[in-house]
């Protein structure tokens, strides 16, 4: 028997975030979609995430916006998108013509403008969701990012679940000091899904011009080098909440994919992998029904959370596990 | 005891199911993707390699000059250095089914790609980007090389010998063994040189000896690093009649999709900034902000 791929991403929402397939192109990472449409078969995908869209369209940062770090990468492109005006003109007409869903990432920095942008989006054709960008600084309270705060980013969720009822994923911000609490405020606030890791804030320095490298100073990292990182939210965070969650961050291939599935992820997104491997999420998607087939599992619903017995983390044992390791 | 050491890349040095890849890219399963076999590694301008590699008939018969593969330079099972690099292609050859690109080894990824050799394995995305543009009228042409950039432009010459244009290529390198030798160019161009330390040609830029050829030329190409392009515009700005002639650029930026999608590559231009992935790496300097 083929193994059944699809999964509900909005399972409370009666609109429903349902996917042929687990494979989501992150955003930022694809564009509009139709970027990759003459390299791969876009349409195969379970679904991909637009690059942010704000209030107004934004020119972005200066160069340089991306530096290679070790088995990752830097990049501060600064939102550089058309705006929401500039987005509806165009994407839903072309979005529609296609089979795969279609989510729009949402970035701001205000409550008001993510309603705002979420209300104009709720009456497009072809959204099959919106995926909220909390790492964004909160102006009304001197910049500091919605993403690292529940009570913020739970506000933020309210107010965008006021005004439409498409499916909500919330992007969670690696940068919070208790991520379990901001996914549970979301949850509670409305959200259908929960989205992690976004990138994490890094820099690197050009020591021959004793300047940061990046135009921007600071930039996200990304690739394979955050993934550990990645896998340990992931399970922190299926462990706290009921919604799906999608997990992402240095997946390369099958066996990173199956790490955040039996961490918790309903789902799972590509985005750097995708830079320097194109053919990787239409790979997966086979690979994984393969490996299903091979391990006798007949749908991936079986296998989500399979290695979450709850999150554990204590000074106890983390010295237990140094002194198991003989450090 | 800690147990026996696993790979610092954890999960995927343990996978038994994935099919083998032959190198770090994965295996070519869309249109632009493709694996190609290193034919031949040659020494040239000093420190540099002419690496030739295999590539499918369509794609070496479609190419323009001035586009670009993006390449990855690691090992299989290994994501570091992670992102591919660009190169644009030095010669195509539809005879044999194979490019040239010209590789000076400067950071990692350059480094690992200046040590194949003939038989390994590399993973090619490509062609990308827009090409040089030889217009109808425009019968004599000038090309300006800096150092490792001349690449794209010995591909354009071919093509503009092919069409019987007059070329004068000017190349600029830090010393003599850093030039391009003549004999890689038709012998039907005019190939003026300059050095930095004076020994062939011109003592100095390859931008101070242009001035001469900048009324006579139709249309300008230059390829070669970013303060070239300033003097460039500083040395034929005043000489031009009407904005004639116009000058193609290639830039030079790292990448990290090469299609358009991340956005990391732009170029800041009179239009704003545009990705120089898709939209160039080909742009005419009057509309580039440098």
């Amino acid at each position: 028997m083929v193994p059944d791929l699809s999964v509900d991403l909005a399972p409370n929402n009666p609109r429903e975030l349902r996917l042929r397939n687990p494979v989501i192109a992150a955003s930022g990472c694809f564009g509009y979609g139709e970027e990759y449409a003459g390299i791969i078969d876009v349409q195969r995908l379970g679904a991909f995430v637009s690059k942010g869209i704000t209030p107004e369209r934004r020119a972005g940062n200066s160069m340089p916006r991306i530096v290679e770090t070790p088995a990752g990468m830097l990049n501060a492109i600064g939102l550089q998108n058309p705006g929401i005006r500039g987005f509806v003109k165009k994407y839903p007409a072309l979005w529609e013509t296609w089979t795969v869903p279609g989510i729009v990432n949402i970035s701001a920095e205000s409550v008001a403008d993510y309603a705002n942008m979420a209300a104009i989006l709720d009456e497009q054709p072809a959204i099959a969701g919106i995926e909220i960008n909390v790492s964004c600084p909160n102006v009304a309270r001197g910049g500091y990012c919605f993403g690292w705060d529940p009570e913020m980013s739970a506000e933020v969720t309210q107010a965008v679940r006021s005004v439409t009822t498409l499916p909500l994923i919330v992007k969670l911000s690696p940068g919070a000091s208790d991520i379990a609490a901001v996914a549970r405020a979301v949850e509670d606030a409305g959200a259908d899904a929960i989205s992690l890791i976004n990138t994490l804030v890094g820099m690197a320095i050009d020591v021959r011009r004793r300047k940061p490298l990046l135009a921007n100073q600071t930039g996200g990292v990304s690739g394979p080098a955050i993934k550990p990182l990645a896998v340990r939210m992931v399970y922190q965070v299926a462990a706290a909440v009921r919604v799906p969650v999608i997990g992402m961050g240095g997946i390369m291939g099958l066996y990173d994919a199956l790490e955040f599935f039996l961490s918790g992820a309903t789902a799972v997104q590509i985005g750097t992998g995708i830079f320097v491997d194109p053919g990787l999420p239409i790979r997966l998607i086979d690979d994984l029904r393969h490996w299903l087939e091979q391990e006798g599992f007949s749908s991936i619903d079986q296998i989500v959370g399979i290695a979450n017995d709850g999150f554990h983390l204590g000074a106890p044992h983390v010295l237990t596990a140094w002194e198991a390791a003989g450090v | 005891m800690p147990a026996a050491p696993v790979s610092m890349f954890g999960s995927s040095a343990k996978e038994p199911d994935v099919p083998t890849r032959t190198a770090g890219g994965g295996m070519p399963g869309t249109s632009r993707e493709f694996d190609s076999e290193v034919l031949s590694v040659e020494r040239i301008m000093g420190d540099a390699i002419l690496l030739t590699v295999s590539a499918p008939p369509s794609v070496v018969a479609h190419l323009r000059s001035g586009q670009f593969f993006n390449i990855v330079t690691r090992f299989s099972g290994s994501f570091d250095p992670l992102l591919r690099r660009p190169y644009s292609v030095y010669r195509a050859h539809v005879e044999t089914s194979s490019l040239t690109f010209l590789v000076r080894a400067f950071g990692r990824g350059s480094a690992w790609l200046a040590e194949r050799v003939p038989g390994d394995r590399l993973a090619m995305l490509g062609p990308l980007g827009n090409s040089f543009t030889i217009p109808g009228r425009a019968q004599r042409l000038l090309m300006i090389a800096g150092g490792v950039g001349v690449a794209p432009l010995v591909m354009l010459s071919d093509d503009a010998v092919n069409q019987k244009r007059d070329v004068v290529f000017v190349m600029g390198a830090a010393d003599e063994a850093g030039l391009l030798v003549p004999s890689e160019l038709s012998s039907h161009i005019e190939y003026v040189v300059a050095t930095d330390d004076g020994s062939r040609g011109h003592h100095g830029l390859a931008t101070e000896v242009i001035g001469d050829y900048v009324p006579w030329a139709d249309q300008i190409y230059a390829c070669g690093p970013e303060p070239m392009y300033r003097t460039l515009r500083a040395v034929v700005d005043p000489l031009r009649i009407n904005r004639r002639p116009r000058t193609q650029i290639s830039v030079e930026r790292g990448m990290a999709c090469g299609v358009g999608a991340c956005l990391g590559c732009v170029v800041e231009t009179t239009r704003g900034m545009i990705a120089s992935c898709v939209k160039g790496p080909v742009f005419d300097l009057d509309q580039v902000v440098l």
